[in-house]
C-alpha cells in the first residue's frame, strides 16, 4: 500500500516539474524571436524524403535570421525551429502538432512530408487556428475539406501529369495509348484521377489502368500484363523506390514504351547516380530546377539558393527542397506584410500573398494549394533537361526512347 | 503465354521467399524464437554485398560466401551472447528482445550508411534473353538458381552431418541432448549463426534486384513469417516449398485480380492454410 502511494507521489512530483520545465519553454521563448513548429520524418519510410525539409528549413532561417531576420513594427525577430521526428507516423505526428500548439506554444507550423500524414496534421491546424504552410502534401484531399489555415507549396496532384500527356500528344509521331499506373496512396490516387482526364482531353487511348500497393517492390506480374498491351506511353504515380523497382524491371523484361513518366525520382540526383545508365531517355516532372531563371528575397535566384545549400548539406537541391524553402519565405513575407505576429491576421496575408521567390511566384488559389504547374523533364546524358514548360517546348526531347535493347 | 510468363515470374521470386524463410523457419523450430530482427538481418546481409561492390568491385555473386560467414559470426555472437540469456524464457520475452536487436540494427545503418537507396547494379543486371515470347532475366535467374543450391546445401548439413543431427535433437528432447554431451549453448549459437548466414545470404540476393535501404527489413520479416508458417513450422522444406507458394500467389494475383491485392490473398491464404492444415503444407501432425 505504501508503496504504491509513495508511487503515486513521485508520480505527481515527476509530473508538476516536467510541466514546469515545458511551462518556463513555453514562457522562454516570448522574446524577440517568432518560432516555426513543425514534425517532419527523420526516422521510419519517409526519412529520405523527410531530411530534404529539415535541411530545407534550416537553411532557410538561417538565411533569413542572416538577412536581419523578421521585420514588424519595427522590431525585428530572429526565427527559431522547433522541430520533432514524426517516424513518418500519421498518428504521432497528429500528437507532435498537437503537442506544438499548446504546449510548446509555437508561431506558425510548417508542415510534414506527404499527403497520407499531411491530412491528419494539417487538421490540428485548422482546429487552433493556427497557419500551417506545407511543402510536403500536393493530394487534394488536403485543401478539399474547406479547412483555412493550410497553405501549400506543392501544385496540385491532379496537374501532375497534364504537361506530360500534352507534350505526350504534341510528340511525332504522337503517343496513341497509354498505360497508368499509380500507388493506392492519397496522392498518387489524385494523380491517377486527374491523368484519366487529361489522357481523355488529349484523346490517347488507356490501354492499362491499375492501381498498385505502395510498399510492391516487384513488378515483374505487371510489366507482363503492360507488355501485352504494348502502350506508348507510361505514366506511374509513386514514390522514389517504386519509380526504381520499375525502371530496373521493365529494362530486365525489356518493355519498351516511347516515353515513361514518373512523378517522382527523375529529377532527384540520388536517383539518377542509383540507375545510372538506366534512367536515360525517363522523364519526369517537376516544379522546380535549380537552373530556373527565378528569385527572390533573401535567395537572389534558384542557382544561388542550390549554391549555398550543396555545400553544406552535400547534395543537389530538388523541388522537396525548394518548396520547404519557400514555406519558410512564405511565412517571413505574410508575417512582414500583416505587420503581425497574430495567427489571425498572418493567415489573411498569407491568402492575398503574391510573391517571387527562388522557387517560383507564391500565390494561393482559395483553397490553399498554390497556382502552379509541371515542368516536363527528360533525362539526357545523366542531366535533367526541361522539355516541356507551359504549353511549349523548350528543348528537343530523345523521342521515342531507344528501345532497351539498343542502348550501349 | 502471359500465363507461363506469370508462372516463371512467380516461381523466379518465390526461391528468394524460400531462402528467406529458411533461416527463420531454422531459428523458430530449434529454439522457439520468433526473430523478428530477421528482416534486418537480410538488410546486413544485403548492404555487405552493397559496400563489397561499391568499395571493391566484388561481383554480388563473389562477394556472397563472405556475406554468409560475416552473418553466421555476428548471428553465432548474438546467440551465444544475448539471446543465450532469455532463451527458456517466455515467448514474449524473446520476441522483445529481439525485436530490440532490430530497431537497433536498423537505427546504426541508418546512421553509418543515410537512408538513401542504394542498389547493386553489375553490368549484367538488367540482362536478358527470350524464349518464344517469354522474357526472363538473367540475374533473377541465376538468383533462383543460388537460392536452389544454398538450399540443398543447407538441407544436407542439417539431415546427414554430426553437426545437423545435434541440431535436431537439441530441438526435438533438450534434456536427452544434454544427456549425450551435446553443448547446448554452443548449438543454440550455431543454430542462429547459420539462420542468420541465411538472410545474409537472402539479403545479398535480394539487393541485386531491389533496392537497398535501412528499412526494407520490416516488410521481409512479416514476409518469411508467412511462408514459414504457410510451409510449416521447423520443416525446412516446407520453408522453400512456402516461398514458391508465396511467389506464386503474389504473381497471379498482380496479374489477375489485379496489384493491390497480393498482400490480402496471401493473408487470405495464410489464414486459409491454418484453417485447413494447422501445421502448414508440409508440417507433420504434432
Amino acid at each position: 500500500m505504501t508503496t504504491r502511494e509513495s508511487q503515486r507521489r513521485w508520480g505527481l512530483f515527476v509530473g508538476t516539474l516536467v510541466s514546469a520545465i515545458l511551462l518556463a519553454g513555453g514562457i522562454a521563448h516570448a522574446a524577440d524571436e517568432i518560432v516555426l513548429g513543425t514534425a517532419i520524418s527523420q526516422t521510419g519510410k519517409y526519412a529520405r524524403e523527410g531530411k530534404f525539409y529539415v535541411d530545407a528549413y534550416t537553411l532557410t532561417v538561417d538565411a533569413v535570421n542572416k538577412a536581419g531576420g523578421v521585420k514588424v513594427g519595427g522590431k525585428t525577430y530572429q526565427l527559431t525551429l522547433k522541430m520533432y521526428d514524426d517516424q513518418s507516423d500519421p498518428s504521432l505526428s497528429v500528437r507532435l502538432f498537437t503537442k506544438l500548439v499548446t504546449s510548446d506554444k509555437v508561431n506558425f507550423l510548417l508542415g510534414p512530408y506527404s499527403s497520407g500524414i499531411t491530412i491528419p496534421a494539417s487538421a490540428v491546424a485548422e482546429k487552433y487556428e493556427i497557419p500551417m504552410i506545407q511543402g510536403g502534401g500536393a493530394s487534394g484531399k488536403i485543401f478539399d475539406r474547406g479547412y483555412t489555415y493550410i497553405f501549400g507549396t506543392l501544385p496540385k496532384a491532379e496537374l501532375y501529369f497534364q504537361s506530360a500527356i500534352e507534350a505526350a500528344a504534341k510528340m511525332n509521331p504522337p503517343v496513341r495509348t497509354a498505360a497508368l499506373l499509380f500507388s493506392n496512396e492519397a496522392f498518387d490516387r489524385s494523380v491517377g484521377e486527374g491523368s484519366r482526364q487529361w489522357l481523355k482531353d488529349a484523346k490517347i487511348d488507356k490501354v492499362y489502368d491499375e492501381e498498385y500497393q505502395p510498399a510492391t517492390q516487384d513488378f515483374t506480374s505487371i510489366l507482363a500484363v503492360i507488355k501485352t498491351k504494348n502502350p506508348d506511353l507510361i505514366l506511374v504515380a509513386g514514390h522514389e523506390e517504386n519509380s526504381l523497382n520499375f525502371i530496373r524491371q521493365a529494362q530486365a523484361a525489356g518493355v519498351n514504351p516511347r516515353m515513361m513518366v514518373f512523378t517522382v525520382g527523375p529529377p532527384t540526383g540520388d536517383f539518377r547516380k542509383t540507375l545510372g545508365r538506366a534512367a536515360e531517355y525517363v522523364y519526369g516532372v517537376t516544379p522546380w530546377l535549380p537552373d530556373m531563371e527565378i528569385g527572390g528575397d533573401i535567395f537572389k535566384s534558384a542557382r544561388d539558393f542550390d549554391k549555398q545549400f550543396q555545400p553544406r548539406f552535400g547534395y543537389a537541391a530538388d523541388y522537396h527542397v525548394a518548396s520547404g524553402a519557400a514555406d519558410v519565405l512564405a511565412f517571413k513575407a505574410a508575417i512582414e506584410r500583416a505587420q503581425s505576429l497574430d495567427a489571425k491576421k498572418v493567415r489573411e496575408a498569407l491568402a492575398a500573398l503574391d510573391v517571387e521567390t527562388l522557387y517560383g511566384r507564391i500565390k494561393f488559389e482559395s483553397t490553399g494549394q498554390i497556382a502552379m504547374s509541371q515542368v516536363l523533364v527528360q533525362i539526357l546524358d545523366g542531366k535533367v533537361v526541361p522539355v516541356y514548360v507551359a504549353g511549349r517546348f523548350v528543348n528537343k526531347p530523345v523521342y521515342p526512347a531507344p528501345k532497351w535493347s539498343e542502348r550501349k | 503465354m502471359l500465363l507461363l510468363q506469370v508462372l516463371i515470374n512467380g516461381l523466379l521470386l518465390g526461391g528468394l521467399y524460400g531462402i528467406m524463410a529458411l533461416g527463420m523457419s531454422l531459428i523458430w523450430g530449434v529454439m522457439n524464437i520468433v526473430n523478428v530482427a530477421h528482416g534486418a538481418l537480410i538488410m546486413l546481409g544485403a548492404y555487405l554485398t552493397f559496400w563489397m561492390f561499391y568499395l571493391w568491385g566484388l561481383d554480388p555473386f563473389v562477394s556472397l560466401p563472405l556475406t554468409i560467414a560475416s552473418l553466421f559470426v555476428y548471428g553465432y555472437c548474438l546467440q551465444r551472447w544475448v539471446l543465450n540469456l532469455v532463451v527458456r524464457a517466455q515467448l514474449f520475452l524473446t520476441l522483445l528482445i529481439t525485436f530490440g536487436v532490430e530497431v537497433v540494427m536498423i537505427n546504426v545503418a541508418r546512421l553509418l550508411w543515410s537512408s538513401d537507396l542504394r542498389q547493386v547494379a553489375p553490368s549484367y543486371a538488367a540482362a536478358n534473353f527470350e524464349v518464344g515470347e517469354l522474357t526472363i532475366p538473367w540475374v533473377r535467374l541465376w538468383v533462383f538458381a543460388t537460392t536452389l543450391v544454398l538450399s540443398l546445401v543447407f538441407l544436407v548439413v542439417l539431415e546427414h552431418t554430426r553437426l545437423g543431427r545435434a541440431i535436431r535433437a537439441t530441438s526435438e528432447e533438450l534434456r536427452a541432448a544434454r544427456l549425450t554431451g551435446i553443448p547446448v549453448a554452443h548449438i543454440y549459437a550455431v543454430t542462429f549463426g547459420l539462420g542468420a548466414a541465411l538472410a545474409g545470404a537472402a539479403g545479398g540476393l535480394w539487393g541485386m534486384l531491389f533496392p537497398i535501404t535501412p528499412v526494407m527489413g520490416g516488410s521481409l520479416t512479416l514476409k518469411s513469417f508467412v511462408v514459414a508458417v504457410l510451409g510449416g513450422l521447423g520443416t525446412m522444406l516446407g520453408a522453400i516449398v512456402g516461398g514458391l507458394v508465396l511467389g506464386l500467389a503474389e504473381s497471379f494475383t498482380a496479374t489477375y485480380l489485379g496489384p493491390t491485392y497480393p498482400n490480402a490473398i496471401s493473408f487470405g491464404l495464410l489464414v486459409l492454410i491454418l484453417i485447413l492444415r494447422p501445421t502448414g503444407i508440409l508440417g507433420r501432425k504434432t
